[in-house]
């Protein structure tokens, strides 16, 4: 009995067993055919995905059809492509046949049929990766280029034609992660350039058939590429020479206009130009010509009168030894002095202008000295030469036209004077009459004589205004001041052999304008007041014109001639040799003349260049 | 240009002593035509199933199964043993006749008004040049071992008989025919090409 229960109950297990063990069994899952693949479009394979195997030991068998019929074939290969896979050989393959195929899994319970597959054999094929693949690195003048070279995969049919192969390169640098890949076509050679110096590089290359997928990448080819940094270097040396060339371009502009340049950033600074000054002439070190070439021609002026200009010559004679002498008359002087102040302004621009009190009181202390030395200097002494030979010796005061009184000379001083003749001439000129810029001369005295020559003092002032020329009473009275040659020493002379042994005899003839007429003409009368103290010329004709001014020749010289109301007149241009009778003295030589009274005029002008005038009355008028 | 070719290489033909030469340029030109072409009937089969919807793809698809080529009848080599152990002639003379029995039939390929148009005059050209090469190398006193080869398949009736109502099958089997008979051509022609290269290489 217990034995018939424990073979019951071993029963039981055993039947219970299996029970127990299999809970999960089932008939195993659906495979699934994943793939096919043909090579070389000779042979292919199939693998599957087997699915759940249900838990008990799984059998797989693959089950095929063409398409042309309808028998059934199983797979003849499983184990060649591996586990789960079916291979087909040659024999077994059609091309351009469908192949229906179905996968079944069997396991104790049950079996499943997988979902079919339709498959054409010549549009499965993917090859192997090509094999052999060389890398080498060339030089092609002396820039490397690599050589990759291959070979179809063996069992690819490439050579009778049955399967054309397509390849594919791809290369790239080892630290860089992106390939660069090249097609190339049906050959099995390539080239790649643009390497860069001194890198590896990594190739691979795959294929595939025209119709059909790409095969896998090959195995990787490593290569190195050569240093030519030499190739890199001539880029640099001829870069270098580049920016050489535009460095010296720039240079020489640079140089071309550095001028301009300088100019623009150091302006130069202005300095003084002295016109007509040379430089060069001063580094030559020729002083002499620098100075010529400062000169101007008309400065100062000599020839040309500018009765516009407002410039009057004034030369001094000091004659020191009359000064004592003079001082009587040049009381007069200087009252007349100091009465000529003009009472009209002038158009000067000040240079020394009658207005000028000061000047004119220089002006007149001076010619108060000067007629004290003139009469010093006539008392006793031999006839000197004081009088400047040109007038940079003496002093030439130009000043304009200033009206002062005539200085009330007497003549009696006059005739005490010295032999000294002293010609002080106040040349004055205002607009309306002559300029006198260069003549500036005196008369020397220097003919031989012992006679006393008395200065002769022209001295006109002349007032600006016409008024005071026909007033012959107002202190104004006009005076003109002419620049005259006097011809002192003619008059000194004249007057000495009139009988006066004297060395003072030779009366110093003083002129005053007494008017000037309509036909501008300058009427001169002696000056009679100071007569009385000294021996006056009684030759001197009272009331009587002088100078008449005849005319104004053409090179605005002033014409003067004595007018001899009662007497004859003499014409200007009469030469008078011994002058006897005649009272114009036209040549400038000096002669002794018996004549008394004529105050010697010159008719003509003569002008000295260096403006000693010898004797010659000078006396110049503006032409109208 | 093709033609202006193929009259120079009939020419070339007689006048050449070297027919080889020109049947290498001539099969070089025929295998690179009969390529475009496959390639258009794989873009025009492309096209066409993915316009088809899923269902319907699938439906076809097993329909397929069943041999509805038109150009069955014509026997050809299967596999590359047979290929290879086939003649150039009888390769080419397949060939032709594949390329034949398409003229026809290509005319109904409704993929678009351009691919009808083209399809066929370039059928006719490739169809020119095979019956070339055929004459060029049909010297000698060569002849067709099988007169059956040279059998001109009734052509045309097939598709005709068929009604119209199947229209989406019927263009479905047409591509899916004409694309595998073009890669059938273009494969003998390589093959023959390359058996009568001298170059050990051919595809190059």
């Amino acid at each position: 009995m217990k034995k018939v229960v424990e073979v019951f109950l071993l029963f039981l297990l055993l039947v219970f067993t299996p029970h127990a063990k299999g809970t999960g069994n089932s008939p195993p899952g659906k495979p699934t055919l994943n793939r096919c693949r043909s090579p070389e479009k000779e042979t292919f394979t199939c693998w599957w995905e087997p699915g759940s195997d249900g838990g008990l030991p799984t059998t797989f068998a693959l089950y095929y059809r063409k398409e042309t019929s309808e028998t059934v074939y199983e797979c003849p290969d499983y184990h060649t492509a591996g586990k789960n896979s079916c291979f087909f050989n040659k024999n077994d393959t059609s091309i351009w046949v469908n192949y229906n195929i179905t996968v079944v899994a069997t396991n104790a319970l049950g079996s499943t049929f997988s979902d079919p597959v339709d498959i054409d054999v010549v549009y499965i094929v993917k090859p192997n990766p090509p094999e052999r693949v060389t890398v080498i690195v060339l030089e092609d003048k002396s820039w490397p280029f690599l050589r990759v070279s291959w070979e179809p995969p063996h069992k690819a049919d490439t050579r009778s034609g049955w399967i054309t192969l397509v390849y594919q390169i791809r290369v790239k640098l080892e630290q860089e992660k992106d390939w660069e890949t090249h097609h190339a076509g049906q050959q099995k050679m390539f080239n790649v350039f643009s390497l860069r110096s001194g890198g590896t590089y990594l190739v691979q290359v795959r294929c595939k058939p025209d119709h059909g997928f790409w095969s896998e990448w090959s195995s990787t080819s490593y290569v190195k590429v050569p240093d030519y940094f030499h190739r890199e270097k001539s880029v640099w040396i001829l870069i270098m020479v580049f920016s050489a060339f535009i460095f010296l371009i720039l240079t020489w502009l640079l140089h071309m206009n550095s001028h301009s340049l300088k100019h623009c950033i150091l302006p130069p600074v202005p300095g003084p130009k002295i016109k007509g000054f040379d430089n060069q002439l001063l580094k030559n070190g020729k002083s002499e010509e620098l100075f010529s070439a400062l000169v101007v021609s008309d400065f100062p002026p000599t020839t040309s009168y500018n009765y516009e200009d407002l410039l009057v010559e004034y030369l001094e004679v000091n004659v020191p030894e009359e000064q004592e002498l003079m001082l009587e008359e040049n009381k007069d002087l200087h009252d007349g002095c100091l009465k000529s102040e003009c009472s009209t302004s002038d158009s000067d621009s000040g240079r020394g202008s009658c207005d000028s009190h000061t000047l004119l009181m220089d002006k007149c202390g001076e010619a108060k000295e000067e007629e004290r030395q003139t009469d010093q200097e006539r008392m006793g002494t031999e006839a000197e030469d004081m009088v400047s030979p040109d007038m940079s010796s003496g002093r030439v005061k130009t000043w304009p036209s200033v009206f002062s009184p005539l200085p009330q000379y007497s003549s009696n001083t006059l005739d005490e004077q010295s032999s000294l003749e002293m010609a002080k001439q106040h040349y004055l000129s205002d607009s309306q009459f002559l300029p006198s810029s260069t003549s500036s001369y005196l008369t020397q005295p220097g003919h031989g004589t012992k006679e006393a020559l008395g200065p002769s003092y022209w001295e006109f002032c002349l007032s600006n205004k016409q008024p005071h020329l026909l007033h012959p009473q107002t202190q104004a009275r006009q005076q003109l001041q002419a620049h005259s040659d006097v011809d002192i020493s003619s008059i000194g002379r004249k007057q000495a052999p009139a009988g006066l042994q004297s060395p003072l005899l030779r009366p110093t003839e003083y002129v005053e304008v007494q008017r000037v007429n309509e036909e501008d003409m300058v009427h001169l009368q002696p000056v009679v007041s100071g007569c009385g103290q000294n021996n006056c010329s009684p030759q001197m004709p009272q009331g009587e014109d002088y100078s008449k001014v005849k005319g104004v020749d053409s090179d605005n010289v002033l014409l003067l001639q004595r007018n001899m109301m009662e007497e004859d007149r003499c014409p200007c241009e009469h030469q008078e040799t011994n002058g006897v009778k005649e009272n114009c003295y036209t040549s400038s030589t000096v002669t002794t003349t018996q004549k008394p009274t004529a105050m010697p005029v010159q008719d003509e002008m003569v002008l000295g260049m260096n403006g000693y005038v010898d004797t010659a009355t000078m006396c110049i008028l503006p032409t109208y | 240009m093709d033609r202006a070719i193929l009259l120079l290489s009939v020419l070339s033909l007689g006048v050449s002593s070297q027919p080889i030469t020109e049947g290498q340029r001539l099969f070089s030109i025929a295998v690179e035509r009969v390529h475009n072409l496959h390639l258009l009937a794989q873009r025009l089969f492309t096209e066409f199933e993915s316009s088809l919807q899923t269902e319907e793809q699938r439906q076809l698809n097993k329909i397929f199964l069943q041999d509805f080529c038109n150009s069955d009848y014509i026997i050809s080599p299967i596999d590359k043993h047979e290929t290879q152990r086939s003649s150039v002639l009888k390769l080419l003379s397949i060939s032709y006749r594949l390329i034949e029995s398409w003229e026809f039939p290509s005319r109904s390929l409704s993929v678009g008004p351009a691919a009808r148009n083209q399809i066929s005059p370039k059928l006719s050209e490739l169809k020119t040049g095979i019956l070339l090469l055929i004459g060029a190398n049909q010297d000698g006193a060569e002849m067709f071992p099988d007169s059956s080869t040279l059998q001109l398949a009734p052509y045309g009736n097939y598709y005709q008989s068929l009604g119209a109502d199947e229209s989406l099958r019927r263009t479905y089997e047409l591509l899916a025919c004409f694309k595998k008979d073009m890669h059938k051509v273009e494969t003998y022609l390589t093959v023959a090409k390359c058996r009568l290269s001298p170059e050990a290489n051919c595809t190059l």
